[in-house]
């Protein structure tokens, strides 16, 4: 069901802005990228929520890469089952985004693992239509 | 003697309760008049001879005008069931674009074709402008008077006024233009026909992602609404011309769905957003 949920997520993504405040352009769409990592900071506001996680390096494992995720609004999260304090800083996550083309540490949400095992999505920002309820 | 049809005497009884109920509302000789609308105060009729009078002055509002034939107040998205792309302006037919506009139009392809992103204002809090602010992916709401409608985006609680009242377009030489411009609109039978011009020439685009067409300040945007679908959907036919970007009339129809289940929150590009998005500062980015 999940990867059902996931799937049809991503078809929406792919023609969707997702309420982003910039153009979705300069993500790749086409490629993921899972973060194994501890949350730094995660901030619950409009026109996006985002997550700094601290991930460890892939080549030298001593230092830590600090991701930015960018989410969607609170609005279309909270539909999902996101509140404010479902993650804080050094929570144990894994995120998975769709990177920044530029090969920087940036990506935008696809889905999160909470330390408990819950996986989280976003919603697709679609209202007044059926497949919105 | 007869005996009355039963069917008859309820008819009778009913005919009899509903002229009490038209009698009690209606005022007769022992029930005061309603309330003639109270005389403009002396700043109003100041403002009336000066033509300044507020969209919301209690005189502008209680003048006597004809029933709208519909009321957009509520909150509305674009309505993209039937087509993904709809939020997107810049759909065919495409009009010929001017010397000028078709370069950032060819630069935006070809960085795009890059995996880069051209000249993305509205990622740099610049504010998104008619038309584009009406089809952001955000709710937008809509609040009519007699006298205006007055929209908030949710997306960056961007505000568009469109005046109802009669008056006309502020002087060019005077107007402050603005982003969403003025916007003056006209009912004509079942149609709200809005006008608007004033518009800043800078920072401002017709469409985003790959699509990078100026609006300038010649840009002039004739919409016409219309309520359709049981009142369940609004339509908003446009028709733009801008001489310095494209030829002639440019049109796209848009529909909105009505949305009862959500409000329209503050929304900010506070400083330090992009600071945390670094897909807008990212090298994806570019300016010139």
């Amino acid at each position: 069901m999940k990867k059902v949920l996931l799937s049809a997520l991503m078809a929406v993504a792919l023609v969707a802005p997702a309420l982003a405040h910039h153009s979705p352009a300069a993500f790749d769409r086409t490629k993921k990228v899972t973060l194994v990592g501890t949350v730094k900071e995660f901030r619950w506001q409009n026109p996006h929520t985002w997550i700094e996680v601290e991930v460890p390096d892939e080549k030298d494992k001593s230092k830590i890469v600090v991701w930015g995720v960018e989410l969607t609004s609170p609005t279309y999260l909270i539909r999902a089952g996101w509140k404010s304090n479902i993650i804080k800083p050094g929570d144990k996550v894994t995120v998975v985004v769709n990177p920044v083309r530029s090969g920087e540490p940036s990506g935008i949400f696809v889905s999160m693992t909470l330390p408990d095992g819950r996986e989280l999505l976003e919603r697709p920002a679609r209202l007044g239509t059926p497949e919105s309820k | 003697m007869r005996i009355m049809n039963p069917r008859l005497i309820r008819a009778v009884a009913t005919a009899a309760a509903l002229s009490f109920t038209v009698a009690a509302c209606s005022p007769g000789p022992s029930q005061p008049a309603p309330a003639a609308p109270a005389a403009p105060t002396q700043a109003e009729a100041d403002a009336i001879a000066a033509g300044t009078l507020s969209a919301l002055a209690p005189a502008n509002l209680a003048k006597v005008r004809p029933k709208a034939p519909f009321d957009v107040t509520s909150n509305w998205f674009i309505d993209v069931s039937q087509d993904p792309k709809a939020w997107h302006f810049f759909l065919p037919p495409y009009p010929k674009l001017t010397a000028a506009a078709q370069k950032e139009f060819d630069a935006s392809k070809k960085y795009e074709a890059e995996g880069k992103v051209y000249k993305d204002d509205i990622g740099q809090c610049w504010p998104a402008g008619l038309p584009l602010i009406m089809t952001r992916y955000w709710p937008m709401a809509m609040v009519q008077i007699p006298t205006a409608i007055y929209m908030i985006s949710g997306f960056m609680n961007s505000v568009r006024i469109i005046y109802l009242d009669g008056r006309k377009h502020t002087d060019l030489d005077v107007v402050v233009r603005t982003y969403n411009g003025e916007s003056i609109g006209e009912w004509q039978g079942n149609e709200l026909v809005v006008d608007t011009i004033g518009f800043r020439g800078d920072h401002h685009w017709m469409d985003q992602d790959g699509a990078a067409i100026p609006a300038g300040e010649k840009l002039h945007i004739v919409e016409r609404f219309r309520m359709v679908n049981e009142g369940k959907q609004l339509e908003i036919e446009y028709t733009m011309t801008d001489p310095d970007n494209w030829e002639g009339e440019w049109k796209s129809t848009k529909r909105f769905n009505r949305v009862v289940d959500v409000d329209i929150q503050e929304v900010s590009c506070l400083p330090d957003l992009n600071q945390h998005l670094q897909s807008t500062t990212s090298k994806t980015q570019v300016f010139q």
